[in-house]
C-alpha cells in the first residue's frame, strides 16, 4: 500500500528495531551519503540504512559542529548524539562534502562507534577513477569481511547487486508514471517511497513497491486536478512538510533531482565480469552530487532533460543553508533551466522551514506560472 | 516616568480617506482590497477601477479582526457605504487567507505589482516593496503582472519594523527619521550590521563615542539602504523603478538607495502603503466581472 511508505518514514526507528530483532544474523550500518555502495553491504549481510534528520529543533550539536555548517549535517549528527540510531552496529560514509564528514567524525569521537570511511574519487570524470574506485571497493569488502567474520563470495555480491538494482528499477518505474498528465502518485508519496527505500530493508520495500506498481497505480489519480507541474531539485531534501505545502497550493511535484530522491536510484549497474568494477562504474555514472560534478557540470543537461521529459512549468531550487557545493551550482542551474524556458524559485532550507513565509513565495511563483487571467 | 519616556516614537500616522468627488452609488462595480501585513493593514475600496476610499492602520495580534477594523475604518470615510455594497473583496498580505469577508486571497507580491502599475502607470518595470517585515523586489510587465521576484529570507533587517525599533531607541518620531538622517555635516560610515538587535547595540556604542542622534540615524539608514541595494540588484533593476510600502515614506532610505542604484524612483500622490490593497481591489474587479 502507498501508505506503508509514510509509516516506514515516520516510524523508521521502530521498524528497524523490530527488523533487527527478527534478523539476528544481520548487522546494521548507518550511512550519511547516497554514494555508499549498498550492494557490498547487502552481500555482507549488513543492512545499510541512511541517516536523515529529525526536522526538530535540537540543542546537542552546538559544542561539536559549527552553526555555519549545513543544517542537514547538524540534524543528522543530532539524531546520532541523541541515540535515535543506537540500533546501528556501525556508521559509514564516503568522501563527499566536509560538512557531513564532520558529522561522521563527531559521531566517532563522541560515541565511539565502529566506522567505515570509503574514499570515493574526487574527480569522478577522470579515466583513472574507475580502477581506483574498484580498488577502494575491494578494500571496503575486505574490511567488512574482517568486521563480520564472514567471507563475501561472488554469489553474495551478485545477490547484493540484484537487491539494490531491483529497488532502482522499481523506483524508475514509479517515476515514469509521474510523466502522465495526471500522475498516479504525488510528489509527497514519491518522497516517502524513495526515502523508505533508504531507511529500511530493500527486500521488504521492493515487495511493497512492486505491489503498488501492479495493483494501485494503474488508473489512480493522486489529485483530481494536478495543477501546475513542478520540478524540485537541490541539496538533500526529505522535508515532507514543505512538499505537502507546495502540493496543496495548486501544484504537483512530478520530478526531483535530490540525493534523497532520483539521484539515489537513477541508474542500475551494467553487466561486467569484475563485480567491483561493475559496482564502482555505477556510482561513477550516477547523476552526481555537485561536489563530484567537475570539471564538467554534467548535472545541467541531466536536469534540463528531466524538466523536458516530465514536462514541468517551473522548478523550485532548494539548498540546505550553507551547503557550499549546491550554493556554487546555483547560478549555473538557474541559468541552465532559464535556457530551456523553465522559471525557477530559489529557497534556502533549514532544520525546520518556515512554512508561512515559504507559502507566500510558492504561491507567488505559481501565480507567475498560472494561466488565470487577472488583467 | 517622564512624559518623554512614555511616548511611542515608532508610531506612524494612521489614516482613512475617501474621494468626495466620486458618487459611489453611480458606480457599476465596487470592489475591495485588504492587505493585512505583519505590521500594518490597509483597506481600499474602488469604484469602477477608481480609487474611492482607503484606510491604513496598525495590524493587531488578531489578523481577522485587523482586517475587519481597517475595512470598517475605510467605510467610515465614505458617504454611507456598507460592507455589503462591496461586490468582491480580495485579501492579500500575511493575513490574506484570514480576511473574514474576502472572496479570494492573492499574494501580496502579485498585488503590489498590480497596485504599482495603477499608482505609477504602465511604464513600471521594477517594484521595491519595503514593508513591515518583508522586502520584495519585483519585476513586472506593462500590465503589472509579476515576471520575477525576490524576497528577504528569515532576517527582517532593512524593513519597517527594524526602523520602528531604531526610532524608539533614539527617541526620534519615525516620520522625522529620514529628514534628520540628512541633517549631518558628513555622511558617516554605515553601521556594520543591519541585524536590528546588533545594530541597536552598535548605535548605542556610536552615541557613547560622541555621534549625534542624527549621525546615528544616518549610519543606520545607510546600512539599510545598502542591504536593500544588494538584494534588489539580484532581480536586475530596470526602469521605471518605484518603491512601495511604509519605508517608501522615509527619504533617508529612498534617496540613499536611489544613489546606489544610480536612478530615481517615480513618485505619486497615492499613499505608498496602499499598493498591495489597490492591486487586490483591481484583481477583485476582474474576478467579479468574470463570475457575473
Amino acid at each position: 500500500m502507498i501508505e506503508d511508505f509514510k509509516k516506514i518514514y515516520e516510524n523508521r526507528h521502530n521498524y528497524m528495531k523490530a527488523w533487527k530483532a527478527k534478523n539476528p544474523d544481520w548487522k546494521v550500518l548507518g550511512y550519511m551519503c547516497s554514494y555508499m555502495p549498498e550492494e557490498i553491504l547487502y552481500a555482507a549481510k549488513v543492512l545499510p540504512i541512511r541517516w536523515l534528520g529529525g526536522h526538530e529543533p535540537q540543542n546537542v550539536t552546538e559544542p561539536h559542529i559549527m552553526g555555519m555548517f549545513c543544517p542537514f549535517c547538524r540534524d543528522v549528527l543530532a539524531q546520532g548524539l541523541l541515540g535515535k540510531y543506537d540500533y546501528c552496529d556501525a556508521i559509514g560514509i564516503t568522501h563527499t562534502c566536509k560538512h557531513i564528514n564532520q558529522a561522521y567524525e563527531s559521531m566517532i569521537l563522541h560515541r565511539g562507534v565502529d566506522h567505515f570511511f570509503i574514499p570515493t574519487p574526487s574527480k569522478m570524470q577522470d579515466k583513472q577513477a574507475l580502477p581506483y574506485y574498484a580498488g577502494i571497493l575491494k578494500i571496503f569488502k575486505e574490511q567488512l569481511e574482517n568486521w563480520t567474520g564472514k567471507k563475501i563470495t561472488e554469489d553474495d555480491l551478485k545477490r547484493g547487486i540484484a537487491i539494490v538494482d531491483e529497488n532502482r528499477r522499481l523506483m524508475r518505474q514509479v517515476y515514469e508514471t509521474r510523466k502522465a498528465d495526471n500522475p498516479p502518485i504525488s510528489g509527497l508519496d514519491s518522497m516517502y517511497m524513495v526515502t523508505a527505500s533508504q531507511m529500511y530493508d530493500k527486500q521488504e520495500v521492493n515487495k511493497i513497491i512492486a505491489d503498488v506498481i501492479k495493483n494501485e497505480l494503474p488508473g489512480r489519480k493522486a489529485k483530481n486536478d494536478p495543477g501546475i507541474r513542478l520540478m524540485i531539485l537541490g541539496s538533500e531534501d526529505d522535508d515532507t512538510a514543505f512538499i505537502n505545502m507546495v502540493e496543496n497550493c495548486g501544484s504537483s511535484l512530478v520530478i526531483d533531482d535530490h540525493c534523497t530522491g532520483s539521484r539515489y536510484f537513477w541508474n542500475t549497474t551494467e553487466p561486467g565480469n569484475d563485480l567491483m568494477s561493475v559496482i564502482a562504474d555505477r556510482y561513477l555514472k550516477r547523476p552526481p552530487c555537485p561536489i563530484k560534478d567537475m570539471p564538467n557540470r554534467t548535472r545541467i543537461p541531466h536536469i534540463q532533460g528531466l524538466a523536458k521529459e516530465w514536462n514541468v512549468a517551473g522548478a523550485i531550487v532548494i539548498q540546505q543553508k550553507f551547503c557550499d557545493p549546491h550554493e556554487l551550482d546555483k547560478v549555473a542551474i538557474v541559468n541552465g533551466l532559464k535556457a530551456v524556458d523553465v522559471p525557477t524559485l530559489y529557497l534556502e532550507f533549514d532544520v525546520t522551514v518556515p512554512i508561512g513565509p515559504f507559502r507566500i513565495r510558492v504561491e507567488a511563483f505559481l501565480e507567475t506560472l498560472g494561466s488565470e487571467d487577472l488583467f | 516616568m517622564a512624559e518623554e519616556e512614555k511616548k511611542e516614537f515608532w508610531r506612524w500616522t494612521e489614516t482613512n480617506w475617501a474621494n468626495k468627488d466620486i458618487d459611489w452609488r453611480k458606480g457599476k462595480t465596487i470592489t475591495g482590497g485588504v492587505d493585512v501585513g505583519s505590521v500594518s493593514s490597509q483597506a481600499v475600496i474602488m469604484v469602477d477601477g477608481q480609487l474611492y476610499a482607503s484606510a491604513n492602520t496598525r495590524t493587531g495580534y488578531n489578523s481577522p479582526q485587523s482586517a475587519v477594523n481597517v475595512m470598517n475604518w475605510a467605510l467610515e470615510a465614505t458617504d454611507g457605504m456598507k460592507l455589503e455594497d462591496i461586490k468582491f473583496t480580495v485579501g492579500t498580505g500575511y493575513g490574506r487567507v484570514k480576511v473574514p469577508f474576502s472572496n479570494k486571497a492573492i499574494t501580496e507580491i502579485a498585488c503590489h505589482a498590480r497596485g504599482a502599475n495603477y499608482m505609477y502607470g504602465p511604464s513600471v518595470r521594477t517594484v521595491m516593496d519595503m514593508g513591515g517585515q518583508d522586502l520584495k523586489a519585483i519585476r513586472t510587465d506593462d500590465k503589472g503582472k509579476v515576471l520575477n521576484f525576490l524576497m528577504n529570507e528569515k532576517c527582517a533587517a532593512g524593513t519597517g519594523r527594524g526602523m520602528e525599533v531604531i526610532a524608539d531607541l533614539l527617541q526620534v518620531p519615525i516620520v522625522e527619521v529620514g529628514e534628520r538622517s540628512f541633517d549631518v555635516d558628513k555622511e558617516p560610515p554605515p553601521v556594520s550590521t543591519t541585524c536590528v538587535l546588533f545594530a541597536k547595540a552598535e548605535m548605542l556604542g556610536l552615541l557613547k563615542k560622541g555621534y549625534s542622534v542624527n549621525q546615528a540615524l544616518a549610519a543606520y539608514c545607510s546600512a539599510m539602504s545598502y542591504r536593500v541595494f544588494t538584494m534588489i540588484r539580484e532581480v536586475d533593476v530596470v526602469e521605471d523603478f518605484v518603491i512601495t510600502g511604509g519605508i517608501a515614506k522615509n527619504r533617508g532610505i529612498v534617496e540613499r538607495l536611489e544613489g546606489h542604484l544610480g536612478l530615481k524612483s517615480l513618485k505619486t500622490e497615492v499613499d505608498y502603503q496602499l499598493a498591495g490593497a489597490i492591486g487586490a481591489a483591481l484583481f477583485g474587479r476582474v474576478l467579479y466581472e468574470k463570475q457575473k
